[in-house]
């Protein structure tokens, strides 16, 4: 049952992903990345973490994609015409590498057996703590630092951003 | 197992017609008390002071002409509507109506599921359906239904911070995400008591969210001629005028669960409490835009992000400073 709904959701995500890349409007891209981002979100939720398919949904498919959605509205990209570009050394680099990486994947996934290593959370902690209060524990004993620097570094955007958006008037 | 999920589906059936009942009978409260408060008597032509009206307007609904603008995204225009309805209907999953009860034997409970992550499910949920009525203006291919999604863009994400910090001092003192353990940690004293200043900020945030009236920019009509839905017509129309209500039940709802307590209340039973709560606040929607008139929206955005959002930073860190103190 569950593998089921992993393979739509994934062949979903998948599709959706490959329409961000070939569709014509700008909108129709934004639009297909919101649905690969919640089709992520239900392959978390299947593995159990429903804090970070919730986390997924609020910051990537709603704030950041709409985000990008409002400023696609206001420059008013509604049809865009699709530029050839002439640089064909560019097109071949980028299958080139494409392959190589896709070659790598293939040998390194066959060549060894993959076993997936149990992380710190596990069924049992879930069980007796619930599942927000073991990652809340994590985040705020083990991984404080990380966390801290994190926000910091975001913190440092927001005001990177702002002194931008002053300089030009 | 297929008694478990007999019940289960009975439950969600129940839940979700109770609830769109609700949906199509505020729009009837909304008439008659606007009505009242302007002198006027409101609907009072089909049934009893017009309480068949939600569904004549339901069935004429249904019978209008459709239309799709030639310059339409057709798609788009087409898929906004049920997004608007789907993620607004989405949120009543996981409203608490009430606590458990045993009908013939079977120990039931009054909510359709206790998520872990409750509280991150409602903004989530919320946000998603957001985009309804923005690709809704964007894809008439209408200057006001631009605008309108635009404006309401920027309204909800501007917003929605504001209304999550007020989340946040609430999960603080409940010790939880889950909204049944929210309603569970105010037995005995409210929030509303806990968190006067996350009330007042969660109402103001959240008729901003739901774009009721000072804040119903994307829709302003002495301006937009409706905004974002001015090109749609018959169901299209009506699912986004019953995913506004749908919204306005749900807030009603969560301000009922976050602050005054859920089902708790002294005589009668839980969910006669819950639904009590529930009207009383969808009561003061209605009155508040009866009351006051629509703002500018620069005065909108800049009352959200200059005065909001750190008035919502300052009660987070006294909250916490707070339990600090008195060590709860």
């Amino acid at each position: 049952m569950e593998l089921v709904f992993l393979l739509i959701c994934g062949g979903v995500a998948v599709i959706a992903s490959l329409l961000v890349i070939f569709a014509r409007s700008t909108l129709h891209s934004a639009l297909w990345m919101v649905l690969s981002f919640f089709m992520i979100a239900v392959v978390y939720v299947l593995l159990q973490a429903q804090f970070l398919a919730m986390l997924q949904v609020i910051v990537y498919a709603g704030a950041i994609m709409m985000f990008i959605i409002y400023a696609i509205m206001m420059l008013n990209l509604r049809q865009e015409s699709r530029q050839k570009t002439g640089a064909r050394i560019s097109k071949i680099i980028g299958v080139g590498s494409l392959i190589v990486l896709f070659l790598e994947l293939m040998l390194v996934s066959l060549g060894n057996n993959l076993t997936p290593i149990p992380g710190p959370v596990s069924e049992k902690l879930v069980a007796t703590y619930g599942r927000m209060a073991v990652i809340s524990n994590f985040l705020f004993s083990d991984y404080l630092l990380p966390f801290e620097v994190v926000s910091i570094l975001l913190t440092a955007g927001v005001v990177g951003a702002v002194v931008l958006a002053k300089r030009e008037r | 197992m297929l008694e478990y999920m007999t019940i289960l589906i009975i439950k969600a059936l129940v839940a979700f017609t109770v609830s769109l009942l609700i949906v199509a009978y505020s729009t009837w409260i909304e008439r008659k008390v606007l009505g009242h408060v302007q002198l006027r008597h409101g609907p009072r032509r089909v049934g009893f002071h017009g309480l068949l009206q939600p569904i004549a307007d339901g069935i004429k609904g249904f019978f209008k002409e459709e239309l799709v603008p030639d310059n339409a995204d057709k798609p788009l225009f087409l898929l906004a509507p049920v997004i608007s309805i789907a993620a607004a209907v989405a949120l009543i999953v996981i409203v608490p109506f009430g606590d458990k009860v045993t009908i013939m034997g079977h120990e039931i409970t009054l909510y359709l599921t206790d998520l872990d992550v409750g509280v991150l499910f409602v903004l989530g949920i919320s946000t998603i359906g957001a985009y309804g009525g923005i690709l809704g203006g964007w894809s008439s291919g209408n200057k006001y239904g631009v605008i309108g999604g635009l404006r309401g863009a920027a309204q909800m994400i501007s917003y929605e911070l504001s209304m999550a910090l007020a989340v946040i001092a609430v999960v603080m003192v409940s010790g939880s995400l889950s909204l049944i353990d929210i309603v569970n940690a105010q037995t005995g004293l409210w929030n509303i008591v806990k968190q006067p200043f996350a009330f007042v900020l969660f109402i103001i945030c959240g008729l901003a969210e739901i774009n009721r009236t000072p804040f119903d920019m994307p829709e302003a009509e002495a301006e937009l001629a409706c905004g974002f839905n001015v090109e749609y017509s018959s169901m299209k129309f009506a699912l986004f005028f019953m995913a506004e209500y749908c919204h306005m039940f749900v807030f009603s709802a969560l301000v009922t669960t976050f602050f005054l307590g859920g089902w708790h209340g002294p005589i009668i039973d839980g969910p006669h409490w819950f639904f009590l709560k529930t009207f009383l606040v969808i009561f003061f929607c209605v009155w508040e835009r009866s009351t006051f008139p629509r703002l500018r929206y620069d005065q909108i955005m800049s009352f959200g992000w200059k005065i909001l959002l750190p008035f919502g930073l300052l009660n987070i860190l006294l909250t916490g400073l707070w339990m600090i103190v008195f060590n709860m």
